[in-house]
């Protein structure tokens, strides 16, 4: 069964400003999400991925009902997002990432209660469900300290117990992970793919733009660019896209501007990356570049050094999810 | 009739039959526990929402000291009162810092949106008129009870004139200008959370209403076209309801007028606000500004 449908859904943002107080008035349209198509099964964890701007969040807000589209049609469960809001915002919730969305004067069991009530949660069933979630996202020691007081790991663990106090079918995780700690951010991941899909079922449709993120986790992905759904698949089928290349990674000292600019003299070499970084504390450049053979790394290496820089270290691997992300983006700006 | 037409009114509220009504129930109080503890809890609001009055009160007081004395004449529908100006002034801030807080309620919204709890609200299937209810709801009562405690020690001391005949007039008047301000407060709110200038509003209201619901001067005293104006705020015909049988010891078929009047008021601003919910919402939802996130 699908639980989430988007056909042709489309959102254009409209927004007016005068020049002056009685100047003429302009308007400007942006098209957020453009003829979006979607299908997320059952149990299934979802990543749409993509940079700032591309969309994700909008295609969210119009999934849980937040906003309306300006024309196609989207649906949770087979029910209509427009036609059938209420009913659709009694099966999904929605998580999303940084410290608001919570009351801090209130405690971390207070705020569940409170949301439990909004969503009509039987009474005798609240206390036990608020102490399961409690427990569930490790807060149960805390639970009566008012937030406030917690850290920004613990307020994001209580964000995401709040989204789960109506037991909700379908879940909307909309980057849940953004600046959190690299473990706190692990566990969370962790908690989301084992607790709430692998034993629980939920559907889960999960924004984020943390590459490895979607490829540790989830199901299926789908690149959004510019609100237009570009690539869909498993993260391994995405990564296989680039299947004829292969991934340098190179630290170069003392290379110039015209070393790099003279890779692109060879035809099956595309420069990917370039970014100063430090190596065995002297300044350095990484390098990273998609070539088609295995012949070119010599071929290379010895570019750069006929340029007088030094190739300090060379890390030959497979394309991975940010490979193809970063190829199809550009191949979208071009 | 119209009694029983507002008896009608929670079935066409809140649509949905006995377990609809008691789950807004639930959203009611759920609301005001949460805005009591979220937005008043400490002794430091409790100190602001005694001192508070007490200051105006003076104010107005000694405003008029230099001109009357004693009296002022106040007047409703030809019968003129001679009234304490002590009794005056303090009913006026029992009444007028009651719709405050109906302001600060509509306010509060915008606290809610800042911190994005307001999307989270709306995310969630409870109604929307029964949010407002409990936050308007809980703003005020908190205000209540402390105003009438006040109020109380402040007369006594004082030695106001109260001079009460009919208890249930006292107790109706009292009771229907607490409705119709709350019915007015779900309104401004309702309002508030379509503009997004909640906080705004609630500055810009104090003073013009403070004159033209007769706080600060009778109704009498304004010119005709600010007095008519006032009539349209229940803080006006609840101020000279409470007045009347308070100091000048009218019987309950003296305000009939007046109290019809609240009754009016509470329906058509209940509903206004169930109206003006569902456009706000819905032209959020249209122009993206629902959701801040």
């Amino acid at each position: 069964m699908e639980d989430i449908v988007c056909k042709d859904l489309t959102r254009v943002y409209e927004s007016s400003r005068r020049k002056r107080i009685f100047g003429e008035k302009i308007v400007r349209s942006v098209t957020a999400v453009d003829h979006l198509n979607l299908k997320v099964e059952e149990g299934e964890l979802f990543g749409l991925l993509g940079p700032n701007g591309a969309g994700k969040t909008t295609t969210v807000k119009m999934l849980c009902t937040l906003l309306l589209p300006t024309s196609g049609y989207a649906a949770v469960r087979g029910l209509d997002v427009v036609k059938n809001a209420n009913q659709v915002r009694r099966i999904v919730n929605m998580v999303a990432g940084g410290e608001r969305m919570i009351y801090y004067r209130l405690t971390g069991r207070e705020n569940l209660e409170y949301f439990a009530e909004l969503y009509d949660v039987p009474k005798q069933k609240i206390k036990s469900r608020v102490n399961n979630l409690l427990e569930l996202v490790g807060l149960y020691d805390r639970a009566d300290d008012e937030v406030e007081k917690y850290s920004k790991g613990m307020k994001q663990r209580l964000q995401i117990a709040r989204g789960l106090v109506n037991d909700p079918q379908v879940l909307f995780l909309d980057e849940p992970t953004i600046g959190l700690d690299v473990d706190i951010a692990k566990d969370i991941r962790q908690f989301i793919r084992k607790r709430l899909v692998d034993k629980q079922g939920k559907t889960v449709l999960l924004t984020t733009h943390y590459m490895a993120e979607a490829e540790e986790i989830c199901d299926r992905v789908g690149f959004l660019f510019k609100g237009k759904l570009v690539a869909l698949g498993t993260p391994s089928e995405l990564s296989r896209m680039l299947g004829k290349f292969t991934t340098l990674e190179l630290i170069v000292q003392g290379v110039t501007d015209q070393a790099v600019k003279g890779l692109n003299t060879f035809k099956d070499i595309e420069v990917v990356a370039v970014e100063n970084v430090e190596y065995m504390e002297a300044s350095a450049f990484k390098i990273v570049l998609h070539v088609t053979s295995d012949e070119l790394t010599p071929q290379t290496v010895t570019h750069f050094e006929r340029f007088g820089a030094k190739v300090v270290s060379l890390n030959v691997r497979k394309p991975n999810l940010e490979d193809a992300y970063i190829h199809l983006s550009r191949r979208q700006e071009s | 009739m119209l009694g029983s037409q507002i008896l009608k009114m929670p079935t066409f509220i809140f649509q949905g039959g006995r377990k609809a009504n008691l789950s807004v129930l639930r959203v009611i109080l759920a609301e005001m526990r949460k805005n009591y503890k979220q937005f008043f809890f400490t002794y430091y609001s409790l100190f602001w929402v005694l001192i508070l009055p007490f200051g105006n009160g003076l104010l107005y007081y000694f405003m008029y000291l230099p001109f009357t004395k004693d009296y002022i004449k106040f007047e409703w529908l030809g019968r003129g009162l001679n009234v304490d100006i002590i009794g005056f002034t303090l009913i006026g801030q029992l009444a007028y810092t009651f719709f405050l807080s109906t302001l600060i309620a509509a306010a509060i919204f915008d606290r809610e949106r800042e911190q994005g709890t307001f999307e989270i609200m709306l995310l969630s299937p409870a109604n929307r008129l029964a949010i407002l209810l409990g936050n308007t709801f809980g703003a005020s009562i908190r205000y209540l009870w402390l105003m009438i405690g006040t109020i109380a020690i402040f007369a006594f001391s004082f030695n106001v004139g109260i001079l009460i005949n009919d208890f249930l007039a006292v107790f109706l008047s009292l009771l229907l200008s607490f409705l119709a301000l709350l019915a007015f407060g779900l309104s401004l709110a309702a309002f508030s959370i379509h503009s997004r200038r909640g906080g705004l509003i609630a500055i810009a209201c104090q003073e013009p209403v403070a004159y033209v619901s007769g706080l600060v001067v009778p109704q009498n005293a304004l010119p005709q076209t600010l007095a008519q104006a006032g009539y349209l705020i229940p803080l006006t015909i609840g101020l000279i309801a409470l007045r009347l049988c308070l100091l000048g010891g009218v019987l309950l078929q003296d305000i009939q007028l007046l109290l019809a009047s609240l009754l009016v008021m509470i329906v058509v601003y209940v509903v206004l606000a169930h109206f003006l919910i569902k456009i706000a919402e819905k032209s959020a939802k249209a122009k993206g500004t629902l959701a801040l996130f």
